[in-house]
């Protein structure tokens, strides 16, 4: 515990120079205003960040990456109150009180709830980034072919359900369409390019950023431009200050929210959004002005807001401790970690001890930067939403395409992104979740090596994937969120339950 | 409201059942091309190392997964006509312009051009006509500042990439 104090202080001096401290603050600004605009989001900025600092040194440039993450995913709430719209997929929940106060007009109060959660629930999801990934990580150090390839399969199983919740089956189509396409070009064992038919770009495989940038970017550009005009910036009156009553009011929808938040964010591929609703639901459901939700309560605002931004250190744990990203924005990062030549994993802890406390140090950095650009900057920030969209579309698809050039210099990265692009579009239209689909293109490496290891070690055997035990637990919670989606086995063993209990039935 | 939502379901529907189609079709293809791999016998690989397996499971999984939503588009009405395609909204015409703007610039331009020519061309004729049908009076005024902030993206994005990242743009 001392041995972590230390670290952490380490780990924030060595920030304390005044170009870290630039990057601080510019980085988290620059965030607030991607979040802030709806059409980019925080996997977008991540990803768009990425490209541009590729020749830095790797804290520095990770230091940036994760100001973005976390200024984004708070920025997102200013459209949310202000417009109705929110800013990034996980500000959607803040829409259904945040928008009702501000319509009452106190718009500014909102501001100052979704600036006191966003910090509560950042910093609680900080501490369980320094407290639960040294545990995760030792444990991950038991983990052998069998179990990762249950990781891999689990991931996928359980984001496809969480972030499809009405349709699980096309969550699992998106996740499984992901581990495809990662398959494309050479494998690990032989050297056969898979899928290639000749082309040596083929070949070399997808990229995982231009595929993002697509999938989360031009994607976005198409959905935008389709909309109808949004209504125009209403004024806001009163002081954008939390009043330290109210979030002393609601410190246990504060506190539970974000521990919510925090597990959202660790379980893969599934994020801040789910970490806002999930908070949300939970509010509603212990709270004792439940009938108020959803018409402005302040509560509901503060449960939707905290959760989703705990996520972004719970999503930042499995990236560090099993490579495995939390959320799509995490996977960016992932990605920009072994650009960087950081190597995350279960082996991380061991190979480089000091890194874990300086992405603590640079989450608490950039909540610090969230919280005082949320004080001072709130009102002239506004002017970012009269942008009009004719105008800032394409110049987010220029950087879109340069982005997904710049990364390896070639021309067939642009392909790449146009085609996620058009994908991204089709699979968002035909009401398929995008999420899974990044989460399997991560993962893809990840089973295919650890399937055919696992397989070769046996012999063909496949007892082990059922007999090891995390196999077996890994192999039936999978197997238990493939049955819990279908209503009729719910249904099932809800039974007993309700006669034991005498809980009526929803 | 009832009837909009029935509708949408059956639309839902419609397009359920063809992206199924799709999507065994693709598992299908996945499966059949991952058993055509090499196996490497010849230099004795152990038979469960080889490539097309793991894109053979994946591809039977898809199959599947795609066989489950077809059945359940089918019984949901999916296959019987009449239902309106997707895309054919309000949204429609700007969507086509979108893309065409786009996948002009990023497909055509980008490599043929010389990309600070392309990019500024591609700013500016995406402001214009986007804001075009709605900037009746204004028009002169629109077209003058989107050249302006054309030439501007265009120069800033090619020195900033150049200069700072040593991108060689095509």
């Amino acid at each position: 515990m001392l041995d972590g104090v230390y670290r952490l202080a380490e780990a924030l001096l060595g920030f304390a120079t005044p170009l870290a401290l630039a990057s601080v603050l510019w980085a988290t600004l620059l965030g607030i205003v991607v979040g802030m605009m709806p059409g980019l989001t925080a996997t977008l900025g991540v990803a768009l960040l990425t490209t541009l600092t590729l020749k830095m040194a790797a804290s520095q440039a990770l230091l940036i990456l994760v100001c973005m993450y976390i200024g984004a995913i708070y920025g997102g709430s200013r459209s949310a109150i202000l417009l109705n719209i929110p800013g990034t997929p996980a500000n959607a929940a803040t829409t259904l009180d945040g928008f009702p106060l501000a319509r009452a007009g106190q718009a500014g109060a909102a501001m100052g709830i979704a600036t006191a959660g966003s910090v509560v629930g950042s910093l609680i999801g900080i501490l369980m980034l320094a407290t639960i990934s040294p545990l995760l990580g030792e444990f991950a150090l038991k983990f052998g072919a069998f179990e990762f390839f249950w990781l891999a399969v689990f991931g996928i199983v359980i984001s496809g359900n969480l972030t499809a919740q009405q349709d699980p089956l096309k969550g699992w189509i998106a996740g499984f369409l992901g581990l495809l396409v990662a398959t494309i070009g050479q494998e690990g064992v032989h050297a056969y390019a898979r899928f290639a038919y000749g082309s040596t770009d083929l070949a070399g495989g997808i990229g995982l950023l231009p595929a993002l940038v697509g999938a989360f970017g031009f994607s976005e550009v198409l959905v935008v431009m389709c909309q109808p005009k949004p209504e125009v910036v209403r004024e806001m009156r009163g002081s954008v200050v939390p009043r330290i009553a109210d979030v002393w009011r609601y410190r246990r929808t504060a506190v539970r929210s974000g521990l919510i938040g925090t597990t959202m964010g660790i379980i893969p591929g599934v994020g801040e959004d789910m970490g806002a609703w999930v908070s949300y639901a939970a509010a509603r459901r212990a709270s004792r002005e439940r009938d108020r939700f959803g018409k402005g309560s302040v509560e509901g605002l503060m449960a939707a807001e905290t959760g989703n931004n705990a996520a972004v250190p719970g999503a930042i744990i499995p990236v560090l401790t099993l490579a495995v990203p939390g959320s799509a924005p995490a996977a960016v990062l992932l990605a920009a970690m072994f650009i960087h030549g950081v190597r995350p994993g279960p082996l991380l802890m061991i190979e480089s001890p000091g890194f874990l406390w300086e992405v603590v140090a640079m989450c608490l950095l950039a909540t610090l930067a969230m919280f005082v650009h949320g004080m001072l900057l709130t009102r002239p920030l506004l002017y970012v939403l009269r942008v009009p969209r004719e105008r800032l579309m394409p110049v987010i698809f220029v950087l879109c395409t340069v982005g997904a050039f710049a990364i390896a210099g070639r021309i067939f990265d642009i392909w790449v992104m146009l085609a996620f692009g058009l994908l991204g579009y089709l699979l968002r239209v035909l009401r398929y979740p995008l999420a899974p689909l990044v989460l399997g293109l991560v993962l893809g490496d990840i089973l295919d090596k650890n399937l055919r290891r696992a397989l070769v070690l046996t012999d063909g055997d496949l007892a082990p994937f059922v007999t090891r035990p995390i196999s077996l637990a890994l192999g039936a919670v999978t197997l238990a969120t493939i049955l819990l989606s279908y209503p009729a086995v719910r249904a099932l063993l809800a039974a007993p339950f309700r006669r034991a209990f005498g809980v009526p039935g929803r | 409201m009832p009837q909009q939502g029935e509708a949408r379901a059956a639309t839902m529907a419609r397009a359920d059942f063809f992206s199924a189609l799709v999507l065994v079709a693709l598992g299908g293809g996945a499966l059949l091309e991952a058993l055509r791999m090499p196996r490497f016998e010849a230099i004795g690989a152990n038979p469960y190392s080889v490539p097309g397996l793991v894109p053979g499971f994946l591809g039977a999984v898809i199959a599947a997964l795609g066989l489950v939503l077809l059945v359940r588009a089918v019984r949901e009405g999916g296959r019987r006509r009449g239902a309106t395609g997707i895309g054919a909204d309000a949204g429609g015409a700007r969507l086509w312009l979108a893309l065409a703007l786009t996948l002009g610039y990023a497909a055509l331009l980008v490599g043929t051009l010389p990309f600070a020519l392309a990019t500024g061309l591609f700013v500016f004729a995406f402001i214009v006509l986007f804001e075009w049908p709605e900037s009746a009076g204004r028009r002169v005024r629109g077209a003058l500042t989107a050249a302006v902030e054309a030439v501007i993206v265009a120069a800033a994005v090619t020195y900033v990439f150049e200069e700072f990242f040593f991108v060689r743009l095509p």
